[in-house]
């Protein structure tokens, strides 16, 4: 089972180091695309979490709930690799 | 001429309709030109090649015409691209200051670029910094044929409303140029997320969409009851469309995506208004096409001009574009492959060339190879096979070292540790295929 929690805290990580600029305070509850996630931001993610996790997210579950926030990500990441 | 004329010449027939409209501000005709005067920096002299580093706006389009006001010549340096690009971009062209986020930026000491008696308005490099790319050189004639051409398939007028959403610094000219032109009216989207355009197309009855085949993936894949009921045109472009999406999003929306080909050398060459979902069309009207040993070549009107550095004008009349094609008995074009190594990452194009350099720069590597590895959903990714040196070499710290030389999206997603890369025997030259 993943932890909604690790994998928040990894995918924060990933979003501070490689998508969003070091002068950004970006946090868990951060909107996403307020803060400038692009396309090729949301590219990038997708391509992170199949490396990591062996998950494609499927298209219909890229949504505006799902990409909320890095919190809503990873609880929605979460719970498909949980097969929920 | 010069193309201020065109948005100037659609300010005085439209000038109370929205030219942009960016979530709740709309910015009309007369307001967009207003504030192409108010950007024009008195101390841009004609000729000078100046850098735009906006991120998508209304202000990425004034600046850009305010530019052309002055006489001068617009260069788009991507707010992506890394200090190293930036500079890159900045001296190799000879730029002589930059619009950005904080205002214009003037450099001093910089030689003043020959332009070759040319009317340029627009220099873009190809992609990346390596020798590779080119920086192509249009003038104001140029990009005013390739706006005309393209209009005789696409029929743009004042009644179109556009939802925008890929960058400007990589789309501009047979785009937002020849929207402005027409009267028409370009509402940005910023989010890339399927509802989110789907909102923007019903809040503005918008009539195109031009996008890439992601986008159309998530389009396609929408579970609200959200419509396009008012597109009459849904352009493909950047790279291949796949079946799946295709069929998914037609479906869907009852609205076939339309691909076409676009060249930065020649501008909008191929759209598809009635083939099968694969292909990128027919010609546009004023363009030729031709197969030889496979390959495709163009000619038309809006070729380029030049290519800047090291100068080399134009010279023939056919264009070889490095795709591996073929045609139907129709006449329409199928793009089969492509003969060059670039990279095309979910519709970036990246030089494999470029990214080899960076890494070589690291002490850590002895040799490297960095190639497309094919993904069912977004083209390719870029990887890369990695000699290291005695002492060893990181993975994840060669990939900090690209990200601190490269835009982030051509950090290889996978580095592999190799005991050698393939290289022809005589010259030394990395074998890139099989």
């Amino acid at each position: 089972m993943v932890n909604p929690t690790d994998l928040e805290t990894q995918l924060l990580a990933f979003l501070k180091r490689e998508v969003f600029s070091a002068q950004l305070d970006v946090t868990a509850d951060t909107d996403l695309v307020a803060a400038g996630f692009d396309s090729l931001s949301l590219v990038r993610l997708l391509v992170f979490i199949e490396k990591n996790h062996g998950l494609w997210i499927p298209e219909s579950e890229i949504t505006p709930e799902t990409l909320q926030s890095v919190r809503t990500l990873a609880a929605r990441v979460a719970a498909l690799l949980n097969g929920q | 001429m010069n193309l201020t004329e065109l948005l100037d010449a659609a300010a005085l027939r439209f000038p109370t309709k929205a030219a942009v409209i960016d979530g709740a501000t709309v910015v009309t005709y007369a307001n967009l030109v207003a504030r192409t005067h108010e950007l024009a920096n008195p101390t841009i002299r004609a000729g000078q090649r100046i850098g735009i580093s906006l991120p998508n706006s209304a202000d990425y389009i004034a600046a850009t015409y305010a530019v052309w006001r002055a006489g001068a010549i617009a260069v788009p340096v991507p707010v992506e691209c890394s200090a190293e690009e930036r500079s890159h971009i900045i001296t190799s062209l000879g730029l002589a200051g930059i619009i950005t986020p904080t205002g214009f930026e003037k450099f001093s000491g910089v030689p003043v670029a020959d332009n070759h008696n040319l009317n340029i308005a627009f220099i873009r490099f190809t992609s990346g910094t390596t020798n590779t790319s080119k920086g192509v050189v249009v003038t104001h004639e140029t990009i005013r044929d390739r706006i005309t051409a393209a209009n005789k398939a696409l029929a743009i007028t004042a009644a179109d409303t556009i939802v925008w959403i890929l960058p400007m610094a990589h789309h501009f000219l047979v785009t937002i140029v020849l929207y402005l032109s027409q009267g028409a009216t370009i509402v940005l989207v910023h989010s890339p997320l399927a509802r989110n355009i789907l909102e923007a197309v019903q809040r503005t009855g918008a009539t195109i969409l031009y996008a890439a085949p992601m986008h159309y993936a998530w389009l396609a894949r929408d579970k609200s009851e959200l419509s396009l009921a008012t597109i009459r045109l849904a352009i493909s472009t950047t790279c291949a469309l796949t079946q799946d999406v295709a069929e998914t999003f037609e479906k869907r929306y009852r609205l076939p995506l339309r691909q076409a080909l676009g060249i930065i050398e020649l501008g909008l060459v191929c759209l598809n208004t009635d083939g099968p979902w694969n292909s990128v069309g027919k010609p546009l009207p004023d363009y030729r096409v031709k197969i030889e040993d496979g390959d495709l070549y163009i000619s038309g009107p809006g070729f380029y001009d030049a290519y800047a550095n090291p100068w080399t004008p134009r010279q023939d009349e056919w264009f070889h574009t490095g795709d591996i094609a073929k045609l139907d008995e129709a006449g329409r074009v199928y793009l089969l492959s492509r003969k060059t190594a670039v990279i095309n990452m979910a519709g970036r194009k990246v030089f494999p060339e470029e990214i080899e350099a960076v890494l070589l720069q690291h002490p850590a590597v002895q040799d490297c190879r960095v190639y497309g590895r094919a993904h069912p959903h977004l083209g390719e990714l870029i990887e890369a096979d990695v000699v290291p040196g005695q002492t060893g070499a990181d993975p994840e710290q060669l990939r900090d070292h690209c990200r601190q030389h490269l835009a982030a999206y051509k950090v290889p997603t996978d580095i592999h540790l190799v005991p050698a890369v393939a290289r022809t025997a005589v010259t030394g030259k990395l074998i890139r295929h099989g």
